[in-house]
C-alpha cells in the first residue's frame, strides 16, 4: 500500500509545519498580549503590577512576527493561484514558478 | 434544444447549487468560534467570511479541471473527457456528473438539517463515485491510484479523513496549552480583548483558504461538463462566466450562513473562549494551508472540527462534549457511502428513463428532497438570533425568546 506511506509522509510534514505555525503563531501572539499587559500594568495584570514601558516594545515585536506569519500565509494562497510557489531558500521565503 | 444540451444546463444549475451548499455548509469552519465568543456579531462574521470566500475564489486561477480524477476515471490526465464516454453528445457523462452532484447536495442538506459539519468535498466526490459505479462499473472508479502518488478513494478520501482530525487536534491542543500558559498572569478581561483580534485575523485566513480550495472544485466540474457537451475546448483555461458564477454561488452560500452547523461547532463541542478560538483557527489555517501546499489535500471541515476539539483538550479544566464529536465522526464515516448511494440511485433512475426526461426527473427529485429538508428545518429554525443560545444537548434548540416576542 503505497498510499499509506505517502499519507504518513505528508501527515508528518503537515504536523511539523502545523506545530511551528499553527501553534507557534498563537504562542507568539500570546507573548505579545503578555508583554502588553506587562507594559500596561494595573488592571491588566492579575498581580496589579506597576506599568513597564518596555512591555509595549516587546509586544510590538511579537505582533510584527505574527503579522509577518499571516502575510506569509496569504502569499502562499495567492501565489498558488498564479502558478507560483513559495520556497524557503534556505530560510527566507522566495517566490518561484511552480515546478 | 437537444437532450444533451438540456442535461448540460441542468448540470450547470446543479453544480452552482452544490457550490452554494458548499458555502453555507462550511461557514462555521471559519466563523463558528468568532460567533460563539462574541468577537464578531453573527451577521458581520458571515459577511466577512463571504467576502473573503469571494476573493479567494477569484485568486484560484489555477486550472482545476482534473478534480474528478482523484476518485473516478471520467477524464484523461490532461482533463479531457475520455473519448468513449462522449457518444451521443456526451449525454452519459453528463448524467453521471449530474447524478453525482445530486448525491453531494442531498448529503450536504441532510447533514445541515441535523447540524452536523461534514466534508462538502467528500460529499461531492462520494456522489461522483456512486454515479460512476452505477454508470461505468467498478473499473470506472479510481480506488487506490497507480502507486506513484497519494491518489484514489483510499489516498484522497479515506486516509486524509483518518489523519487530518488527529493532526488538527494535536496542533490546536499544543497552541491552546501554550497560550494559556503564557498569559496566566494577565487579567481575564484584558486577555479576552486581545485574543478577539487574533481570533478575527486567524478566522479570516481560514475563509480565504476555503474560497481558493473549494470554489475551484465546482469550477472544474462545470468546465468538464461544458467540454463533454462540446461547448468548450480549451483544457488550459476555465470560462470567465464559470469562474464568476461559481465564486458568487459559494460567497452567497457563505453569507446565508449554515447556522445549524455554526451552532454545533461553536457551542456544541466546547464552551469556547477567545484564546481557544484563536488557537483553533490558527491551527486550522496552518494545517489547511500547509497541506494544500504540500499536495496532501485535507478537508477543511475535518481540520476545523479537529482544531476546535483540540482547543478544548489543550485548556486545563475544559470540558469536551465527546458525544457530540462522536456523532460528527459517525457522519464523516458514512459521508462517502451515503452520497455515493444517492448518486448511484440518481444515475439508475436517470438512465432508465433516458435522455432529457431522465435528466429532468433527477433534477426534480433533487428539488423535491431539498424542499422537504428545508421545510423540516423551518420547524426548529436556527438563525443569527438564536445561534448562541445555551447548548441543550441536541442540534435543535428551542425557539429563541427574542423571536417569540
Amino acid at each position: 500500500m503505497h498510499n499509506i506511506e505517502f499519507a504518513l509522509e505528508g501527515a508528518l510534514q503537515v504536523l511539523l509545519v502545523g506545530l511551528v505555525l499553527g501553534a507557534g503563531m498563537p504562542a507568539v501572539f500570546a507573548l505579545g498580549i503578555r508583554a502588553m499587559a506587562y507594559g500596561a500594568g494595573g488592571d491588566a495584570e492579575v498581580q496589579q503590577a506597576p506599568p513597564h514601558p518596555v512591555g509595549r516594545l516587546l509586544a510590538g515585536l511579537c505582533f510584527a512576527v505574527v503579522v509577518a506569519g499571516v502575510a506569509l500565509g496569504i502569499t502562499v494562497v495567492v501565489a498558488g493561484g498564479f502558478g507560483k510557489e513559495v520556497v524557503f531558500d534556505p530560510v527566507l521565503p522566495t517566490l518561484v514558478d511552480e515546478g | 434544444m437537444d437532450a444533451a444540451t438540456l442535461i448540460l444546463v441542468l448540470v450547470i444549475v446543479t453544480a452552482l447549487a452544490f457550490d452554494f451548499t458548499n458555502g453555507f455548509h462550511d461557514t462555521g469552519n471559519a466563523m463558528a468560534t468568532s460567533i460563539a465568543t462574541g468577537a464578531l456579531r453573527p451577521k458581520v462574521a458571515v459577511a466577512l467570511s463571504a467576502v473573503l470566500n469571494l476573493v479567494g475564489a477569484f485568486l484560484s486561477v489555477e486550472v482545476a479541471l482534473t478534480v474528478t480524477n482523484a476518485v473516478v476515471n471520467l477524464q484523461n490526465s490532461d482533463g479531457a473527457p475520455r473519448a468513449e464516454l462522449l457518444a451521443g453528445g456526451g449525454e452519459n457523462l453528463l448524467l453521471i456528473v449530474l447524478a453525482g452532484l445530486v448525491g453531494g447536495i442531498v448529503w450536504n442538506l441532510f447533514t445541515w438539517l441535523y447540524g452536523l459539519p461534514s466534508s462538502s468535498s467528500h460529499a461531492l466526490l462520494g456522489g461522483l463515485v456512486g454515479s460512476t459505479l452505477a454508470g461505468l462499473g467498478v473499473s470506472g472508479v479510481n480506488w487506490t491510484g497507480d502507486g506513484t502518488k497519494l491518489d484514489g478513494v483510499v489516498g484522497k478520501i479515506l486516509l486524509p479523513a483518518l489523519i487530518s482530525p488527529a493532526i488538527a487536534i494535536a496542533v490546536a491542543a499544543v497552541g491552546t496549552w501554550l497560550v494559556f500558559r503564557i498569559t496566566s498572569g494577565v487579567a481575564d478581561r484584558y486577555r479576552q480583548r486581545g485574543f478577539r483580534w487574533g481570533q478575527i485575523g486567524s478566522a479570516s485566513l481560514v475563509s480565504l483558504a476555503h474560497g481558493t480550495n473549494d470554489a475551484q472544485k465546482t469550477m472544474g466540474v462545470m468546465t468538464l461538463a461544458l467540454i463533454a457537451a462540446g461547448q468548450w475546448t480549451d483544457l488550459e483555461a476555465i470560462p470567465l462566466w464559470v469562474k464568476v458564477s461559481a465564486a458568487a454561488a459559494i460567497a452567497l452560500g457563505t453569507y446565508l450562513g449554515g447556522w445549524r452547523i455554526i451552532r454545533t461547532l461553536g457551542k456544541g463541542l466546547i464552551e469556547i473562549s477567545p484564546a481557544q478560538g484563536m488557537a483553533a483557527e490558527s491551527s486550522s489555517a496552518a494545517v489547511i494551508l500547509s497541506s494544500s501546499h504540500l499536495g496532501f489535500a485535507l478537508s477543511t471541515t475535518h481540520v476545523a472540527t479537529g482544531s476546535i476539539l483540540g482547543s478544548g483538550v489543550g485548556r486545563p479544566g475544559a470540558q469536551v462534549r465527546w458525544s457530540v464529536a462522536g456523532r460528527m465522526v459517525a457522519a464523516w464515516a458514512i459521508t462517502l457511502p451515503s452520497a455515493g448511494l444517492v448518486g448511484a440511485l440518481m444515475y439508475v433512475v436517470g438512465n432508465a428513463l433516458g435522455g432529457a426526461l431522465g435528466g429532468i426527473v433527477v433534477f426534480l427529485v433533487l428539488a423535491g428532497l431539498a424542499g422537504w429538508m428545508y421545510h423540516r428545518s423551518r420547524q426548529a429554525p436556527i438563525n443569527a438570533h438564536n445561534v448562541n443560545e445555551e447548548w441543550d444537548g441536541g442540534a435543535r434548540p428551542q425557539r429563541s425568546r427574542k423571536n417569540v416576542h
